[in-house]
C-alpha cells in the first residue's frame, strides 16, 4: 500500500514538472526576453534606459498611452452603466422575447470589437450610411465618427454584454428575501436599489469592469480602424515593432513593458476593491421577473430593446453587406449578389475557415487537458511547486494579446527554439492566453465536489489516479465543457496576438476579415465575419442544448 | 398600544391553485401567536399577505378594525424576521439594526441610543462593528430579531426563524424569543412546521391543513383534545386503534377487535350506538399490565431508552404498531419479545368519528374558530 502512494505522488509531481516547463518556456521565457530586449542595447549590449526615455520624452509616444487610458476608463464605465440596468430590468420585470434578446446580446459580445468599428464605419463613418442620410437631410456637413468618440462608441456596445453577463449571473443567486427585509423596514424602490442591490452587485461589477478594461486595453484592431490619427498602444506597439523600415525590437519591448506596468496595476487594484468587499449568498427566494405595468413598462421594454437593438446592429450591417453587389472590388454599385461569396468561399482559397477550426480545436483540446490537471493540482494536491504553476498560468490573464504576439516572436524566431511561422505558435498561444479562464472555471467546479466523494471512492479501494478519472473528471467535466465552448469562440475571434503570428498559410478567419477591410474589401470581410458570426451561433446554441441554460458565464 | 389582527375571510390563488382558502382568524393584542402545519400548507404565504408581500385576492385583513390590504409593505410598519434572517451582508450589526431606523428618518442620536437599547435586550451589543460573515447562526438570528423589533413594529413577524438553527441553539433561541416576545408585549405571529417548537412558544397555534385551518387554541388544549385526527397525528405521536362504539343510554363503550372494552364518559350528543370510531392513544396514555390481564395483548419488538422514559415498539395480536412509553419508576424495563396487556386512560385519550374524522368528546369542538 505505502508502495502504491508513493509511486502515485511521483507521478503527479512528474506532471508539475512537465507543466511547469511548458508554462516556463511559453510563458516566464518570452516575457523575460521582453523585458531584456526593454532595457538592453542590441548592439553593445549593454544595459539602457534609452527606449523609455524616448516613449516618455516624445508627446508622439506618451500620448498613446493616455489615449488607451481615456479610451479604456470611459469605455468600461459607459459598459457598466449599460450593463447594470439591463441587467436589473431584464431580471426583475417580464421583457417580452427576453429568452431571445438574452442571445442577441451574448452573440453581440462574441464577435470581435473590430467587426463593430467596421460596421460602425459603415453607418456612421464618413461616407456611412446614417451620415449622408443626415448630412443630405440637414446640410451638413459632419464627417462621422472615428477618433475618440469612434471607439468609445465601439467598444461600450460591445463591452456591455460582458457586465451584463456577469451581472445577470450575480442576480440569480440574489437573494430577494434582502429586499424584502429593506422593503418591511420602510424602504422605497429606488434606496433599496442604492443601499442594497448596488452595494452587493459591486463585487461582480468590479471584476467584470476588470475584465472590460483588459479587453479593451488590449485592443488592437478597433483603434486601428477607427481611431484614425488617434492611436492606443496597441497600435503604437504593433506598428514600432512591424514598422515598414524594419521593427525596432527594444522600442517596442519597452512598450510592451509599460503595457504590462500598466494592467498589473489595474489588476491589483481590482483585486484589492473587490476583495474588501466579497458577499457569498445562497438565494433563498430569488428575484423572480415580475409584470410591470403602464409607464414603467413601457420603459423598460423601451430601454431594453433599444441597447440590444444597437448593441446586434454591427453583425445586421455585415450580414447585409455580405450580400451587397460590388464592382468586384470596394464599390458597392447597388443591388444584391452572391458574388462577395463567390469570390471568397469558391474562386479564393478557402483555407483560412479550415484553419480557424483546425487551430481552434487543437488549442482548445490542449487547454482542456492542461487545464483540468492544473486545476486538480493546485486544489487537490497542494504544495509549493504546483502553487507556483497555479500563479504562472494566471499570468496571460493580464497579459495583452499583442504583447504575447510580440514575446512570442522574441523568443521563437531564432533558435534554441524555432516556432515563427508555424500553426504550433499559434495554437500555443491561443492555449497560453485561454488557460487563466479554463483553469478558473476547473477550479470551481472542483470546488463543487465534495472531497468526501474522492474520500468515498478511495475507501473503496479506488487508487488516486483511479479515483480522479472515474470519479473527479467526470463530476468537473459538465462545467469544465462548458467553459471550453466559450473558450472556443473567444479563441476563433482573437486578432491581438494572431495578427502578429499568422503567415499566409496559417492564416485565420479574423486575420482575413481584418486585412480585407484594411483593402477597402468591404464585401469579402463581411462573408468572412458572417461564417465567424454563424460559428460563433451555432456553438452558442450547441452550448445551450448541451448544458440546458439558458446564459453563459465566461 | 398592542394591536389586534383580525384575518377574514381571505383568499390566495397562484392561477388555478387555491392555496389559502377563506381562512379567518383573531388574533388577540399581544398575542403570541403560531401558524403550525406541514410545509405546504399555506402558513408562510398567509404571513406573506400580513405583511403585504403576497396580495390578497379576496377577504380581508384588519389591524384594530382598520383595513390595510392596499397598505404598501414599507408603509405597514410590521417587522418581520426570515428563515434566512436576511441579514444585508455588506452592512454591520450595528448598521443593520439601524437601517429602518434611517429610512424612518430617525436622528442620528435616537438611532445610536435605540441600536444600542435593542442589542442589549437581544444580547449582542457587544458584536455591533461585527459584519454579519463573522458572526454564528445563533448571533445572525438575535440580528434580524433585533433589526424587526428596533423599528418598534405594530406586529411582529417570524416565517420560520429557528429551521436553519441546530437542534441545541434552537431551544436555546426559541426560548430566547419567547422572553423577548414577552418583554416588548407586542403581537406576534410565528410560522413554523415543527410541533415541538410551536408548543414550547406560542399562547395560541392554528394548525393548518392544505390552506384550511384545523383547529386553534392552547398549546395544551391542541395536545389534549385535538379536534381531528389531522391534529391528532401531527401534534405529537398518536397510536390510532379501529373500534365500534356501543351506546346504552348515557353510557358509552368502545370495543375493540380483541374483545377489550372501555367505558367512556366524556363523549357527546354526536357520538351513535354501532358507530366505527377511530380511537388516538399518546404514548403515555397506555397502562402497561401483565399479559392475560384485560386489555390489549401486544408483543415487545423493541425499545427505545430515553432516560426519563422507556419508548417501546410493540405490535397488537391484531397487527397494529403501536408506541407506548413506560416512564422511569412505572415498573421494570420489558426486554424485546415480552407479552404484554396495554390498557388505555380512558378520560385521556380521544374518539373520532370514522366518517368525518372529527372528535366525539365533549368540549372538544370549542377553539376550532
Amino acid at each position: 500500500m505505502a508502495q502504491t502512494k508513493r509511486s502515485h505522488i511521483s507521478f503527479w509531481t512528474v506532471i508539475s514538472l512537465w507543466l511547469f516547463a511548458f508554462f516556463a518556456i511559453f510563458v516566464l521565457y518570452p516575457l523575460i526576453l521582453v523585458l531584456y530586449k526593454s532595457v538592453v542595447d542590441p548592439a553593445s549590449g549593454s544595459a539602457t534606459m534609452a527606449y523609455f526615455t524616448r516613449f516618455f520624452t516624445k508627446p508622439f509616444y506618451w500620448e498613446t498611452m493616455v489615449h488607451s487610458m481615456e479610451v479604456t476608463v470611459v469605455s468600461t464605465i459607459l459598459a457598466a452603466l449599460l450593463g447594470l440596468p439591463m441587467a436589473y430590468l431584464m431580471r426583475s420585470i417580464k421583457i417580452k422575447g427576453s429568452a431571445l434578446l438574452n442571445i442577441l446580446i451574448v452573440i453581440s459580445y462574441l464577435s470581435p470589437p473590430f467587426i463593430g468599428a467596421y460596421a460602425w464605419i459603415q453607418l456612421l463613418g464618413r461616407n456611412g450610411v446614417i451620415t449622408q442620410f443626415f448630412n443630405q437631410l440637414f446640410h451638413t456637413s459632419f464627417n462621422g465618427v472615428y477618433g475618440f468618440s469612434g471607439i468609445v462608441l465601439v467598444f461600450t456596445l460591445q463591452s456591455f454584454p460582458l457586465i451584463y453577463i456577469f451581472l445577470s449571473g450575480s442576480l440569480k443567486t440574489f437573494d430577494n428575501s434582502l429586499n424584502e427585509a429593506a422593503e418591511s423596514l420602510g424602504c422605497s424602490r429606488f434606496t433599496r436599489m442604492r443601499r442594497i442591490l448596488v452595494p452587493l452587485l459591486l463585487p461582480t461589477l468590479l471584476s467584470s469592469s476588470m475584465l472590460v478594461f483588459m479587453r479593451v486595453f488590449a485592443d488592437f484592431g478597433t483603434p486601428m480602424l477607427i481611431g484614425e490619427g488617434f492611436k492606443t498602444m496597441p497600435v503604437l506597439v504593433y506598428t514600432s515593432f512591424m514598422g515598414e523600415v524594419g521593427g525596432d525590437d527594444g522600442f517596442a519591448a519597452a512598450i510592451c513593458v509599460i503595457m504590462i506596468v500598466l494592467t498589473v496595476v489595474m489588476f491589483f487594484a481590482q483585486r484589492y476593491l473587490a476583495n474588501r468587499s466579497t458577499y457569498t449568498m445562497t438565494a433563498l427566494k430569488p428575484i423572480v421577473a415580475e409584470k410591470a405595468s403602464g409607464l414603467r413598462n413601457i420603459m423598460a421594454h423601451g430601454i431594453v430593446y433599444i441597447v440590444t437593438g444597437l448593441a446586434v446592429l454591427p453583425q445586421l450591417v455585415v450580414v447585409y453587406t455580405s450580400f451587397l453587389r460590388s464592382n468586384g472590388g470596394q464599390v458597392f454599385t447597388g443591388g444584391y449578389a452572391l458574388q462577395s461569396y463567390e469570390a471568397t468561399l469558391f474562386a479564393k482559397d478557402n483555407t483560412v475557415i479550415w484553419n480557424t477550426y483546425f487551430l481552434g480545436i487543437v488549442a482548445i483540446a490542449i487547454v482542456l487537458v492542461m487545464g483540468v490537471i492544473i486545476a486538480y493540482l493546485s486544489v487537490r494536491k497542494k504544495n509549493l511547486l504546483n502553487s507556483i504553476l497555479d500563479t504562472v498560468t494566471m499570468f496571460p490573464f493580464i497579459i495583452p494579446g499583442s504583447v504575447l504576439g510580440i514575446s512570442f516572436l522574441f523568443a521563437f524566431n531564432s533558435p534554441p527554439i524555432v516556432l515563427s511561422g508555424t500553426a504550433l505558435i499559434m495554437i500555443i498561444s491561443f492555449a497560453i492566453r485561454r488557460m487563466p479562464y479554463t483553469v478558473r472555471s476547473s477550479v470551481a467546479a472542483l470546488g463543487q465536489i465534495s472531497k468526501n466523494v474522492e474520500e468515498a471512492a478511495i475507501s473503496l479501494g479506488a487508487s488516486d489516479m483511479t479515483t480522479f478519472r472515474r470519479i473527479t473528471l467526470p463530476m468537473m467535466m459538465p462545467g469544465v465543457l462548458a467553459g471550453a465552448i466559450m473558450s472556443w469562440v473567444t479563441i476563433i475571434s482573437e486578432l491581438s496576438s494572431s495578427i502578429i503570428l499568422y503567415t499566409t498559410a496559417n492564416q485565420t478567419l479574423t486575420v482575413s476579415i481584418y486585412t480585407e477591410v484594411i483593402r477597402g474589401n468591404y464585401g469579402n470581410a463581411s462573408v468572412y465575419a458572417t461564417i465567424l458570426a454563424l460559428t460563433s451561433i451555432l456553438s452558442l446554441l450547441i452550448f445551450f442544448k448541451l448544458t440546458g441554460r439558458r446564459d453563459i458565464s465566461i | 398600544m398592542s394591536v389586534s389582527i383580525d384575518i377574514d375571510h381571505v383568499v390566495k390563488r397562484y392561477g388555478d391553485n387555491t392555496v389559502v382558502k377563506g381562512l379567518s382568524l383573531h388574533v388577540k393584542p399581544g398575542e403570541f401567536f403560531t401558524l403550525l402545519g406541514p410545509s405546504g400548507c399555506g402558513k408562510t404565504t398567509l404571513l406573506r399577505m400580513i405583511i403585504g408581500f403576497n396580495s390578497i385576492e379576496e377577504g380581508e385583513i384588519r389591524l384594530n378594525g382598520k383595513r390595510i390590504n392596499d397598505v404598501p409593505v414599507e408603509k405597514r410598519n410590521m417587522g418581520m424576521v426570515f428563515q434566512n434572517y436576511a441579514i444585508f451582508p455588506h452592512m454591520t450589526v450595528r448598521d443593520n439594526v439601524a437601517f429602518g431606523l434611517q429610512m424612518r428618518g430617525a436622528g442620528k442620536g435616537d438611532i445610536e441610543k435605540r441600536v444600542d437599547d435593542i442589542l442589549k435586550i437581544v444580547k449582542i451589543d457587544h458584536l455591533k462593528d461585527r459584519m454579519p460573515a463573522a458572526l454564528s447562526g445563533g448571533q445572525q438570528q438575535r440580528v434580524a430579531l433585533a433589526r424587526a423589533i428596533v423599528i418598534q413594529p405594530e406586529v411582529l413577524l417570524m416565517d420560520e426563524p429557528l429551521s436553519n438553527l441546530d437542534a441545541k441553539l434552537r431551544v436555546e433561541m426559541r426560548n430566547a424569543i419567547k422572553k423577548i416576545q414577552r418583554h416588548i408585549h407586542i403581537t406576534t405571529v410565528y410560522v413554523t412546521h415543527d410541533q415541538e417548537e410551536a408548543l414550547a412558544v406560542s399562547d395560541r397555534i392554528a394548525v393548518m391543513n392544505n390552506g384550511v385551518i384545523q383547529q386553534i387554541g392552547t398549546p395544551q388544549n391542541i395536545y389534549k383534545r385535538p379536534f381531528n385526527t389531522f391534529v391528532a397525528g401531527f401534534i405529537g405521536l398518536s397510536n390510532f386503534l379501529d373500534a365500534k362504539l356501543q351506546k346504552d343510554g348515557n353510557a358509552h363503550t368502545l370495543h375493540f377487535k380483541d374483545g377489550y372494552n372501555v367505558t367512556m364518559d366524556n363523549l357527546d350528543e354526536s357520538a351513535k350506538d354501532g358507530e366505527s370510531v377511530i380511537v388516538s392513544v399518546r404514548p403515555e396514555e397506555f397502562s402497561i399490565v401483565p399479559a392475560g390481564e384485560r386489555g390489549i395483548s401486544a408483543v415487545v419488538e423493541s425499545s427505545v431508552f430515553l432516560g426519563i422514559a422507556t419508548h417501546y415498539f410493540m405490535k397488537s395480536d391484531d397487527g397494529n404498531n403501536l408506541e407506548v412509553i413506560q416512564y422511569q419508576g412505572e415498573g421494570s424495563h420489558l426486554p424485546d419479545g415480552t407479552a404484554v396487556s396495554l390498557q388505555l386512560k380512558s378520560g385521556r385519550i380521544n374518539v373520532f368519528h370514522s366518517d368525518s374524522a372529527e372528535t366525539m368528546i365533549e368540549g372538544g369542538h370549542n377553539g376550532t374558530n
